[in-house]
C-alpha cells in the first residue's frame, strides 16, 4: 500500500511538472519578441515585383561575346582533341604498330605482341600505323627503356603498362597517351588515357576463367560481406552490421567469420574494398567470384571508365560513412542484387578475364575515340556479349544486332534470305530451291557458285528474285558478309540439302524467338576423349548436340561479319584448308558470343538416311579434320562450345489429334 | 524426416500481463502525457499560425525592401577555389547523414541585398532565372528550411553571369555567410564565367572549397566528380513557341547560326558554304534591320533574313562553335529544334557530362578539323542521325528546357553522388520515354546455364487430398534432380497428417502451414527454397512421369529466365467482343503454362508476392483463381520472352478437366479464365503474354532410336 501512494505521488508530481512545462514554453516564446522563426520564412518567398526582375543575360550579351582567337596550347596537359592525330587513321581505322621490346621479353609481352599483331588492328610498319604503342616501360631497376625513333613528341603513341611498378618518366611523356593499371584520379587524363585492370601476375594469356557464378541469385546462406584485407586475403563476416565498425574492419571476434588465403575468391553477396592502391587487385577478384565490390572511396580510377558503366555492377561509395553503407547493403532490394551480380560477370567475361581481352578492350576504346559519333554505343559496352564481340563496322544501330532487341523493344525482321552453297558437283539444286521458294517468308534465294564448272545460265522461275553470286572456292566464303545478305535471317543451304517448305517455315519461326542462337536440323555433337587426351566431335545420334550442321541452318547475318572480321587469321585459313571445319568454327563462335547451346528443330528423319546433307567428306563418325575441334579449342583458349538436350518441336508434333489440326503437317510424316 | 514449420503463429503478447493496480497507473500515466502532448499542440500551432501569416505581409515581399548588409572593406575573403576538390576530400557528408529516403537536404540562405563600405550594391540582388532556379529548389523534396539539418546550402548571392559582379566583393560577402566554413557544402550556380579579355572558363570569385555549377567548364577547370557542369541558359526557351519536329532529313544538311563566330572560323564556315551551296548554310548578323524588330530573333545570309530559332528546324546538324566563352546558349536552342548539335570547342566540358551520355545526341570535332567537319558528318549512317534527332530534343525537354530543369538535374547528380547505391541509372539518366516504355530489362539477363548439380525444390500445394497429395510426393521423389520437397498447407481448420504418416522419401521434405487459404501462398519467398529451381506442382497432378520432369529441369536450366511448364494454354482476341479471351483447345500455338505444374527461377516468387503491379495478388486470392494466369503475365512482362511448354499433351487433371461432368461448368471456368485476362492485360496496360509455335522435347523424341539408349525414353506415355 505504501509503494502504491508513494508511486502515485510521484505520478502526480510528474504529471504537474510536465503540464506546467508544457504551458511555460509557450509562453515563453510568446514573451520573447524576436521570434527565431521570423527571418526563415517557409521556403523561398514569392516576390510582389517578380516581374521587374532581370534577366541574368542582357539581351544582346551572349552574341556579343567577344570573338576570341583559339586559346593557346596548354602546357603540359593533353586531351583527345589536341594531341592525337587522328587523320592518320582515316580510312584504313585503327592501325596499330607495336615496337618490339629490346632486352628480355616476358611471356606475357610476347603474347600482347603477337595478338595484336595477328588482330585486325595488326600493322607492320610505323609509317602506315596511325597509333604506335610502346610496351612495358615497366623497369624493375628503375631504368626505362630509350624512347623509339619515331617518338615525335609522343604523338600518337599509347605507352602501355600492364602493372603499377611504371617508369617515373611517366610526365615526360608529353603527347603519348598512357594506359596504365589503376592510375591515380589525379594522374588520369579522362578521354585521353586508359584506366587499366591492375592484372595479377599470374593472369591468363587468352581464354581465361569464366566467372564464379553459379546462379543468377545468392544463396541463400551465403554471408553478406567479404572485407578485403590488407595481405591479400578475404574475411567474410555476417549479415550482422555491428561485425563491422566504422574504418570499414570488422571485429575479430565477431560472429561466424572466415579468413582466407589470398588466392581463394570470396563467397559473399558484397566485397568492401578499401580506398587504397593495392586493393585494386581485391576488386578484380570479387569481379570474378560475382562479388558485388563496394568500393570505399577509390582513389584510383576504374578500369575501362571511359566506357563502362561500372554503376551497373560495382558500389562506389563513402568511406567516411560505413555505417550507411552497410544499412544500405543490408536493405539493397532482391532486383539490384541480381543485376548487380550479374553484371559483374558479365564484364569480367568480357573485357577482363584475360591478357587479351585487356588488350582489345583498349585497342577498342582507343578505335571508338577515332570513329567519333559512330562509334560503340554505351548500350553496346555494357550489355551482353561486350563491345568486343558487337563490331561497329557492322553497325551502330542496336537493333541490327541479334542480342538488343529486348533492350530496345524491337524484333528481327519477319524474312529471311536463302544462301545455297554449291560446291564441287554443280548440280544446281532445283528441288531445294523450289521447296525454299515456297516459303511465305523468303525474301531472296542467292545462289553463292562455288563449282569448277560455270553455272546454268536459266534458273527456275521462282516467286522471290534469285541472284547467283560467283564464290571464291573456299570454304571460309561461305561466311563471308556478302552485300546482298540483305536481311537480318539467313537460311545457310548446301546443294545437296533437302527440306520441305514446313520444316523451312517452322525453323524460321522459331529463330524469330531465339535470333541470336543458331537454328538448324542436324546435329554433331563435341566430346572429351580421354584416350586421345583431346576434343573430339561425333555426328553419331546421341541424346545431346552442341552444334548444328551450316549446310540447313538459320542464323544472323551478323555472325557472317564476325566470322570474318572477328575470328582469328589461323582459324579462317583452317576452315580453307578442311572444309569440314566451317561448322565446328562457326558453331564455336555463335556459342563464345551467346554462352549458349544452338537450337535443333525436327528434321524429316527418311531423307537422313537418304542423303546425308553434309559438308564434303560425308557423314563419317570421325570427320577427317578432326584436330579442327583442338584448334579451336587453342585459338579461343577454352572449349566454347555448349550442349543442350531438347529439341523444339511444334507445339502439336505427333499429337494424338486430327493432323488437320496441325500447321506443320509435313513433319508428322513418318 | 517432416518438420513442420508453423507461420504466422500468434506471438508473444507485447504487453506483458500485469495486475489491475499496476494497469490503473500506466493507464493514468499515458492519459498525462496524451494530455500534455495536445496542450503543446494547442499551444505550438495555434498562436504560432498567427504569427507567420503577419509574416506573409505583403509590403515585405518586394526585391527591393530585402535587409541590405554592409560589407566592412576588409572583411574576410575566401581562397581561390581548390583544384585537387574531390567529393571525398572536400565534401562533408557527414552533414547528409543517414536518410532514409536517399534524399539531401538543401537549405537557400535568405535574400540580402550587399553593398560595399561607401554604400554602392555589390551586385544586381537578384536575377529573373536565378529567382525562378531558387524557387524550383525550394518547390522540391531537397529543399529544408532547417539549417542545422541542412547538407547542401545555397547562397542567394546570384553569380549566374560573371560579368553583373563585383569579384572581391561577392566573394566578401559569401564568406560572411552563417555556415560558410570554408565554403564546405555550399553550391554557386554560375552560366557566363570569366569576363575580358581571357574569359577564364570558371567563376573567378574565390570560392574556397564551394561546388561549382557552371556552365562552361573546360577540362582543365572542372573537378571532375566534384563541380557539376550545367548548361548556359537559353532565355529564347521561354519566350519562343517552337513546336516538335519529327526526326528525318531536312533542307539544309549543316547550319551555322552563330552570330559572334571568331573571324578564323567564319572564313571556315563560308569556305564550307562555298563549297556545298546546297546543303550548307551559313548565317550571320543582320546588318539593316528596320528598328523595333528583336535582331535576336533573325539572322540573314547575305540579304536573306532568316527567323531564329525557327531555321534550325531546317537543318539536320547545327554547328555549336565556342565564343569567348566555351558554354553557348546556342547548344539549347539547336537541341529544342531537333538539330544535332556538332560541338566545336576544345575541352568543353559538356553539360552534364557526367551522367548525360552526348555521344548519343551530338557530334564533336576538335576545332582544328572544322574545315573537314562536312566529311565527318557525311560518315554518319542516316539511321543514327535520326536517333540523335530524337535524342538531342529529348535532352532539351529533359534538361535544359527550363531553369527548374536545370537546377533539379544539378541537384540529383549531387544526390546520387552522396547515395551512390540509390542513383540514377544510365537509362533512366539518357532514355527517352519512348524507349523505356518498349524496352525490357530482364531480370535474369546473364546467359548462365546454372550446373545441374543444384536440383530444383518442389513446392506443392495442398488443401487435404492427403492420399493424392501422397502419390504426388511420391512420384515426385523419383525425379533424380529433386533436392527438396515443400508442401504448402493451405488448410487452417485440420491438421496435416502425422510425421509417421507421410511417405519415407530420400530429399528433406518440410511442410508448412499457412495462415489464410489463400493461392498467393503457392508463390511466397518461403526461406526454405534454397534452390534457385522451384517446381510447383499440383497434389493432384499424378501423371507425370519421372522423366518427363527430370527432363523439364533440364529444359529450366537451358532457359532459367522463363517458366517452364507441361499443360499449355493461349490467349486469343476475341475480334467480335473486342476483347482477350481464354484457349485450352489444341491449338498450334501457346503463351502460357499452368503452374499446376512449371519450372521457374524462385526470383518470380519475391516477384508476385511483392512487386505484382495493381492490385492483381489481392484480386487473385479474393477470387480464388487465376494465380498461373497472373504469374505467366508477371513473368512474360519483366522478361520480355515466350514460356516454354515441354513435352506432348496429355489428359491433364486440371480446373478445367476436373469441371468437365457438366458442360456448363467447364464454360464457367473458361469465362472466368478470359475475364482473368482482360482484368491483368488492363492493370499491366499492355499484353505482355508472348505467343510460340514451339515445345520442348527430348532431342530423341519419337526419332527411330533404340527406346533403351534415349535420356527419356518415357515422355508422352498416357
Amino acid at each position: 500500500m505504501q509503494s502504491w501512494r508513494r508511486k502515485s505521488l510521484w505520478l502526480a508530481l510528474s504529471a504537474s511538472w510536465l503540464l506546467v512545462l508544457l504551458r511555460v514554453f509557450p509562453l515563453l516564446r510568446l514573451a520573447v519578441p524576436a521570434r527565431p522563426r521570423a527571418g526563415a520564412p517557409q521556403g523561398w518567398p514569392h516576390w510582389l515585383d517578380i516581374e521587374l526582375l532581370q534577366s541574368f543575360s542582357q539581351p544582346g550579351e551572349l552574341p556579343e561575346d567577344d570573338p576570341q582567337p583559339p586559346p593557346a596550347p596548354r602546357g603540359g596537359s593533353c586531351d583527345w582533341g589536341a594531341c592525337f592525330d587522328v587523320s592518320k587513321c582515316r580510312g584504313g581505322g585503327l592501325k596499330v604498330f607495336a615496337y618490339p621490346v629490346a632486352g628480355p621479353i616476358s611471356d606475357t609481352q610476347r603474347g600482347i605482341l603477337a595478338s595484336i599483331e595477328s588482330s585486325r588492328f595488326g600493322s607492320v610498319s610505323p609509317e602506315e600505323a596511325c597509333l604506335l604503342l610502346l610496351l612495358s616501360l615497366e623497369a624493375p631497376a628503375g631504368e626505362c627503356s630509350p624512347l623509339p625513333q619515331q617518338w615525335n613528341g609522343g604523338r600518337n603513341h599509347l605507352v602501355l603498362g600492364l602493372h603499377p611498378n611504371f617508369c617515373p618518366q611517366t610526365f615526360q611523356l608529353g603527347q603519348a597517351m598512357v594506359a596504365k593499371a589503376s592510375p591515380t584520379v589525379d594522374t588520369f587524363r579522362p578521354g585521353f588515357d586508359v584506366a587499366l585492370p591492375l592484372l595479377p601476375e599470374a593472369h591468363p594469356w587468352r581464354g581465361g576463367a569464366p566467372g564464379q557464378l553459379g546462379q543468377h541469385s545468392p544463396h541463400p546462406g551465403v554471408p553478406l560481406l567479404a572485407l578485403a584485407e590488407e595481405r591479400g586475403g578475404w574475411r567474410t563476416a555476417g549479415t550482422e552490421s555491428s561485425a563491422c565498425p566504422r574504418d570499414g574492419h570488422c571485429e575479430q571476434d565477431h560472429g561466424p567469420e572466415q579468413t582466407h588465403p589470398g588466392a581463394t575468391l570470396p563467397n559473399a553477396t558484397f566485397c568492401l574494398i578499401p580506398a587504397h592502391q593495392p586493393d585494386a587487385l581485391h576488386f578484380l577478384q570479387a569481379l570474378q567470384a560475382g562479388c558485388i565490390p563496394v568500393l570505399l572511396s577509390p582513389r584510383w580510377e576504374l578500369p575501362f571508365s571511359e566506357v563502362i558503366d561500372w554503376t551497373k555492377a560495382a558500389i562506389v561509395a563513402d568511406e567516411r560513412l560505413p555505417f550507411q553503407v552497410l544499412a544500405a547493403l543490408q536493405k539493397m532490394p532482391p532486383t539490384r542484387v541480381l543485376a548487380l551480380r550479374q553484371q559483374t560477370q558479365f564484364l569480367w567475361d568480357a573485357y577482363f578475364s584475360s591478357v587479351e581481352k585487356v588488350i582489345h578492350t583498349t585497342l577498342e576504346i582507343i578505335q571508338d575515340r577515332i570513329f567519333g559519333a559512330p562509334a560503340h554505343p554505351s548500350l553496346l559496352w555494357n550489355n551482353p556479349p561486350g563491345a568486343l564481340l558487337a563490331l561497329p563496322t557492322f553497325s551502330t544501330s542496336p537493333s541490327d544486332f541479334p542480342f538488343y532487341h529486348l533492350q530496345r523493344g524491337s524484333r528481327p525482321a519477319s524474312r529471311f534470305s536463302a544462301l545455297i552453297w554449291v560446291g564441287a558437283p554443280g548440280q544446281p539444286p532445283l528441288k531445294l530451291i523450289q521447296a525454299v521458294a515456297g516459303s511465305q517468308h523468303c525474301a531472296q534465294i542467292l545462289v553463292l557458285w562455288s563449282s569448277e564448272k560455270p553455272p546454268p545460265s536459266r534458273w527456275p522461275k521462282t516467286a522471290v528474285p534469285l541472284t547467283v553470286l560467283a564464290g571464291q572456292r573456299k570454304a571460309s566464303d561461305r561466311f563471308f558478309p556478302h552485300r546482298a545478305l540483305s536481311t537480318d535471317a539467313i537460311l545457310s543451304l548446301d546443294a545437296q540439302s533437302s527440306l520441305t517448305t514446313s520444316e523451312v517455315d517452322f525453323a524460321f519461326v522459331v529463330w524469330q524467338s531465339f535470333p541470336e542462337r543458331m537454328v538448324g536440323f542436324l546435329t554433331w555433337s563435341h566430346f572429351w576423349d580421354e584416350a586421345r587426351g583431346g576434343w573430339g566431335h561425333t555426328a553419331e545420334k546421341a541424346n545431346e548436340f552442341s552444334m548444328v550442321l551450316t549446310s540447313a541452318a538459320f542464323y544472323h547475318r551478323y555472325y557472317h561479319t564476325l566470322f570474318t572480321h572477328s575470328l582469328p587469321k589461323a582459324l579462317r585459313t583452317l576452315a580453307d584448308e578442311a572444309p569440314s571445319c566451317v561448322d565446328v568454327l562457326m558453331n564455336s563462335l555463335v556459342a563464345a558470343v551467346t554462352k549458349l547451346p544452338p537450337i535443333k528443330v525436327p528434321y524429316g528423319k527418311q531423307r537422313l538416311e537418304a542423303s546425308p546433307p553434309l559438308a564434303p567428306g560425308g557423314p563419317d563418325p570421325q570427320p577427317p579434320a578432326q584436330d579442327c575441334i583442338n584448334q579451336m579449342a587453342a585459338e579461343f583458349g577454352y572449349m566454347p562450345l555448349v550442349s543442350s538436350r531438347l529439341r523444339l518441336d511444334p507445339v502439336l508434333f505427333k499429337d494424338p489429334v486430327s493432323v488437320l489440326r496441325k500447321k506443320y503437317r509435313s513433319l508428322e510424316k513418318p | 524426416m517432416c518438420a513442420s514449420v508453423k507461420y504466422n503463429i500468434r506471438g508473444p503478447a507485447l504487453i506483458p500481463r500485469m495486475k489491475t493496480k499496476h494497469r490503473i497507473y500506466y493507464i493514468t500515466l499515458f492519459s498525462v502525457v496524451l494530455l500534455g502532448l495536445i496542450a503543446t499542440g494547442v499551444f505550438q500551432f495555434w498562436p504560432h499560425s498567427i504569427e507567420s501569416s503577419s509574416d506573409w505581409n505583403v509590403e515585405k515581399r518586394s526585391v527591393r525592401d530585402v535587409p541590405v548588409v554592409r560589407l566592412p572593406a576588409g572583411s574576410p575573403l575566401p581562397e581561390r577555389g581548390d583544384l585537387s576538390c574531390r567529393m571525398h576530400t572536400c565534401f562533408d557528408v557527414y552533414r547528409c547523414g543517414f536518410n532514409p529516403k536517399n534524399k539531401i537536404k538543401v537549405y537557400i540562405y535568405s535574400l540580402k541585398k550587399y553593398v560595399d563600405d561607401s554604400g554602392v550594391p555589390v551586385s544586381n540582388t537578384i536575377s529573373r532565372e536565378y529567382n525562378d532556379l531558387l524557387t524550383a529548389i525550394s518547390d522540391s523534396d531537397y529543399y529544408t528550411d532547417d539549417i542545422s539539418r541542412a547538407c547542401l546550402f545555397v547562397p542567394s548571392i546570384d553569380v549566374l553571369n560573371q560579368n553583373t559582379l563585383r569579384i572581391k566583393e561577392t566573394a566578401q560577402a559569401l564568406a560572411q555567410l552563417s555556415r560558410w566554413d570554408r565554403g564546405t557544402n555550399h553550391l554557386l550556380f554560375n552560366m557566363l564565367p570569366g569576363g575580358p579579355p581571357d574569359y577564364n572558363t570558371a567563376l573567378d570569385v574565390p570560392r574556397d572549397r564551394a561546388l561549382l555549377a557552371g556552365g562552361g567548364f573546360s577540362t582543365w577547370t572542372y573537378r571532375q566528380g566534384y563541380d557539376v557542369s550545367i548548361p548556359v541558359y537559353s532565355p529564347l526557351s521561354a519566350e519562343v513557341d517552337l513546336p516538335e519536329k519529327g526526326p528525318g532529313p531536312r533542307r539544309y544538311f549543316l547550319l551555322s547560326s552563330q552570330m559572334a563566330v571568331h573571324p578564323e572560323y567564319r572564313e571556315d564556315l563560308e569556305a564550307l558554304q562555298a563549297k556545298h551551296a546546297e546543303s550548307v548554310l551559313v548565317l550571320d548578323k543582320c546588318t539593316n534591320l528596320s528598328e523595333g524588330v528583336p535582331w535576336v530573333r533573325r539572322r540573314c545570309r547575305e540579304h536573306q533574313v532568316y527567323e531564329y530559332p525557327q531555321v534550325l528546324q531546317e537543318a539536320t546538324f547545327c554547328v555549336v562553335l565556342r565564343g569567348a566563352r566555351l558554354g553557348q546558349a546556342a547548344l539549347s536552342d539547336v537541341l529544342r529544334a531537333g538539330c544535332v548539335p556538332v560541338i566545336i570547342a576544345d575541352s568543353y566540358v559538356l553539360p552534364f557530362s557526367e551522367v548525360l551520355d552526348w555521344k548519343r545526341a551530338s557530334v564533336v570535332v576538335p576545332e582544328e578539323k572544322l574545315s573537314d567537319v562536312y566529311g565527318i558528318l557525311q560518315g554518319i549512317p542516316r539511321r543514327q542521325i535520326e536517333e540523335m534527332q530524337r535524342q538531342a530534343r529529348w535532352f532539351w525537354e529533359a534538361y535544359f528546357q527550363s531553369i527548374k530543369a536545370i537546377a533539379l538535374a544539378t541537384l540529383q547528380i549531387i544526390n546520387d553522388r552522396i547515395y551512390p547505391y540509390a542513383a540514377l541509372s544510365y537509362e533512366e539518366w539518357n532514355d527517352p520515354p519512348t524507349v523505356k516504355w518498349s524496352s525490357v530489362s530482364n531480370p535474369l539477363f546473364l546467359p548462365l546455364i546454372p550446373p545441374q548439380s543444384q536440383g530444383f525444390t518442389a513446392i506443392v500445394l495442398t488443401y487435404d487430398r492427403v492420399e493424392s497429395l501422397f502419390r504426388v510426393i511420391t512420384e515426385v521423389s523419383k525425379v533424380p534432380s529433386l533436392s527438396k520437397l515443400l508442401v504448402v498447407w493451405n488448410n487452417q481448420n485440420k491438421n496435416p497428417p502425422e510425421d509417421s504418416l507421410w511417405p519415407k522419401i530420400r530429399v528433406p521434405l518440410k511442410v508448412v502451414r499457412t495462415a489464410e487459404n489463400k493461392l498467393s501462398n503457392r508463390f511466397f519467398p518461403y526461406d526454405e527454397i534454397e534452390t534457385e529451381a522451384v517446381l510447383a506442382i499440383d497434389d493432384d497432378i499424378i501423371m507425370l512421369t519421372s522423366d518427363e520432369l527430370q527432363f523439364g529441369y533440364e529444359v529450366w536450366r537451358e532457359f532459367p529466365d522463363r517458366l517452364v511448364g507441361y499443360p499449355g494454354r493461349l490467349h486469343l482476341w476475341d475480334h467480335e467482343m473486342s476483347k482477350w479471351k481464354y484457349e485450352s483447345e489444341w491449338t498450334n500455338e501457346v503463351s502460357m503454362v499452368l503452374t499446376g505444374a512449371a519450372f521457374y527461377h524462385k526470383y518470380f516468387n519475391y516477384l508476385y508476392t511483392y512487386k505484382m503491379p495493381g492490385d492483381i495478388k489481392n484480386w487473385v486470392d479474393a477470387h480464388m483463381n487465376c494465380e498461373d494466369i497472373a504469374m505467366n503475365f508477371l513473368v512474360a512482362n519483366v522478361t520480355g520472352k515466350a514460356v516454354i511448354k515441354v513435352t506432348p499433351r496429355k489428359k491433364f487433371k486440371c480446373p478445367e478437366c476436373t469441371a468437365i461432368d457438366g458442360l456448363s461448368l467447364d464454360q464457367t471456368h473458361m469465362v472466368e479464365r478470359s475475364e482473368c485476362i482482360n482484368k491483368f492485360a488492363s492493370v499491366f496496360g499492355t499484353m505482355p503474354l508472348k505467343v510460340v509455335e514451339h515445345r520442348a522435347d527430348p532431342v530423341l523424341y519419337k526419332d527411330d532410336f533404340p527406346e533403351k539408349l534415349k535420356s527419356f525414353p518415357n515422355i508422352g506415355s498416357l
